[in-house]
């Protein structure tokens, strides 16, 4: 992955920046548009990244608002349901996404989940666009199984930025070191016992079975993302987080 | 002395930022898209939605003034095609102004109108809403014969007109507003000086840095592009550490 300046909105992509391609198509990602021929703006500010193997490019944007884009997993809210569907809020303010009442793994008409208000789920993003309502699913609508979508019972939800949720879901490289550069989740849980689902609508859910477990992870985490700690000083914090509790 | 711009002082936002000239601060926060309601909605395109609050009291006819200025001049900024049916509402509350003794009601205006413009801009580049380009809107006065960027309080007691002048990246005219006495060489002198300062403030240091800059461009430090790359560098930090 290749990093250089930072553009501004509006500017073009220079063609030595672009990835070669084979087949002579390029994938752009959030916050680019294509100018027939052959322009590319950007439409934001931040740094420009390439993946040369997929011929793709992308520009990081710091902060802003979630949009959803199909496969993405998030934590959603029931705000009411109707007839078939749940109307589900991702962010504030904005319009609820719709959830089958029967996107549930096995689920028929007799056995759903009987989901009320308030009620959270681990939801897939199924289609999005901005003609229509979003859709979401709590299930591989292709298999049938969950793979651990679905309502989530107790726990606490904290309020992230979706860059930060983004960073939590890149997973780890091949040593076992933290592409995003966050800790957090395995050192706390080399000592302390937690379930969590990370959503990117910058939303985390955290389960302990203890109140003051789990508000020990929700905090750490929001601490990382708003003080933006280094890996050395995620440790120390978790450290003096977790020294009164054994 | 270029203009401060403090990128996300606001975190609950989605996007905020504070501009700060000699004459006035402004803290501008951005929001979008969202839902919008029934009677502002429109099928093809985003509401761009400005609130302008005053430093004290509530606003007046003033300041409904200045947000129509405001929001036609993001109208051909923010590319509303691709938010069609929501609504992208903008924020800006004025923190610190000037002592205004003596000072025409009309001139504060104007010269409040460029910091709204720029403070307004840096919060939607903060809240990653898709924008056309970039833009910077200049404050220059014409004061017997000489012109003044940048005015200070005092500048604009003594002036005899006043101009905000908004340039985007490719040297275009996106907003021009203009109080007290001038003529049409006067307005011409002014706005070049400012498209020069505007060019001069977003102008990237890396391509041309050795170039013999043509005398009016090119003083000063690319303050808008300097600001917003910092933001960004901040955010992107965690890569290089970990």
């Amino acid at each position: 992955m290749a990093t250089t300046s930072v553009l501004l909105p509006g500017e073009q992509i220079p063609p030595s920046d672009l990835p070669p391609t084979k087949k002579g198509t390029l994938t752009l990602g959030p916050n680019l548009r294509h100018l027939p021929p052959s322009t590319i703006l950007t439409t934001t500010s931040g740094s420009l990244h390439t993946d040369p193997k997929k011929a793709a490019l992308w520009i990081d944007a710091p902060h802003g608002r979630y949009q959803p884009s199909v496969g993405d997993l998030v934590v959603a809210q029931i705000h009411h349901g109707s007839t078939d569907t749940y109307h589900c809020a991702l962010t504030p303010h904005t319009a609820y996404a719709l959830l089958g009442q029967l996107a549930f793994e096995g689920a028929n008409k007799k056995t759903r989940p009987k989901l009320e208000s308030g009620d959270l789920v681990y939801a897939r993003v199924k289609t999005a666009s901005k003609w229509e309502d979003v859709e979401i699913e709590c299930f591989n609508s292709s298999t049938g199984k969950a793979d651990g979508l679905g309502p989530l019972k107790g726990g606490m939800v904290f309020n992230i930025s979706p860059a930060f949720a983004r960073r939590l879901m890149m997973g780890t490289d091949k040593e076992g070191r933290s592409k995003g550069g966050v800790v957090v989740l395995e050192e706390v849980g080399e000592k302390v016992k937690f379930e969590v689902a990370v959503g990117r609508n910058g939303r985390v859910w955290v389960d302990s079975g203890n109140v003051a477990a789990t508000l020990v992870v929700g905090r750490l985490l929001m601490g990382c993302d708003e003080k933006g700690w280094s890996v050395e000083e995620q440790r120390r914090e978790i450290e003096t987080c977790l020294r009164p509790m054994f | 002395m270029p203009p401060t711009l403090t990128l996300h002082p606001l975190h609950r936002a989605d996007g905020s930022a504070t501009h700060t000239t000699p004459l006035f601060t402004i803290l501008a926060a951005a929001n979008g898209p969202l839902e919008v309601s029934r009677r502002d909605e429109l099928p093809e395109e985003a509401a761009i939605e400005v609130n302008v609050r005053p430093c004290s009291g509530v606003g007046g006819p003033r300041e409904r003034w200045m947000e129509g200025v405001i929001t036609s001049l993001l109208k051909s900024l923010v590319l509303v095609n691709m938010y069609p049916r929501t609504l992208v509402q903008v924020t800006l509350q004025v923190t610190k102004e000037p002592g205004m003794g003596g000072l025409k009601r009309a001139v504060k205006d104007v010269a409040l109108l460029a910091g709204l413009g720029n403070a307004a801009f840096a919060a939607l580049v903060d809240a990653g809403v898709a924008l056309g380009g970039t833009m910077v809107v200049g404050l220059g006065v014409a004061r017997e014969g000489e012109v003044v960027v940048e005015p200070g309080e005092k500048e604009l007691l003594g002036c005899g007109s006043v101009h905000a002048v908004a340039w985007g990246m490719r040297g275009e005219m996106l907003m021009a507003e203009s109080a007290g006495r001038f003529g049409v060489e006067e307005w011409e002198g002014v706005a070049g000086r400012l498209r020069g300062d505007a060019m001069g403030a977003i102008k990237n240091d890396e391509e041309d840095g050795d170039d013999v800059m043509d005398g009016e461009v090119g003083q000063k430090e690319p303050w808008l592009r300097q600001a917003l790359g910092e933001s960004v560098r901040d955010a992107g930090a965690w890569r290089e550490t970990g």
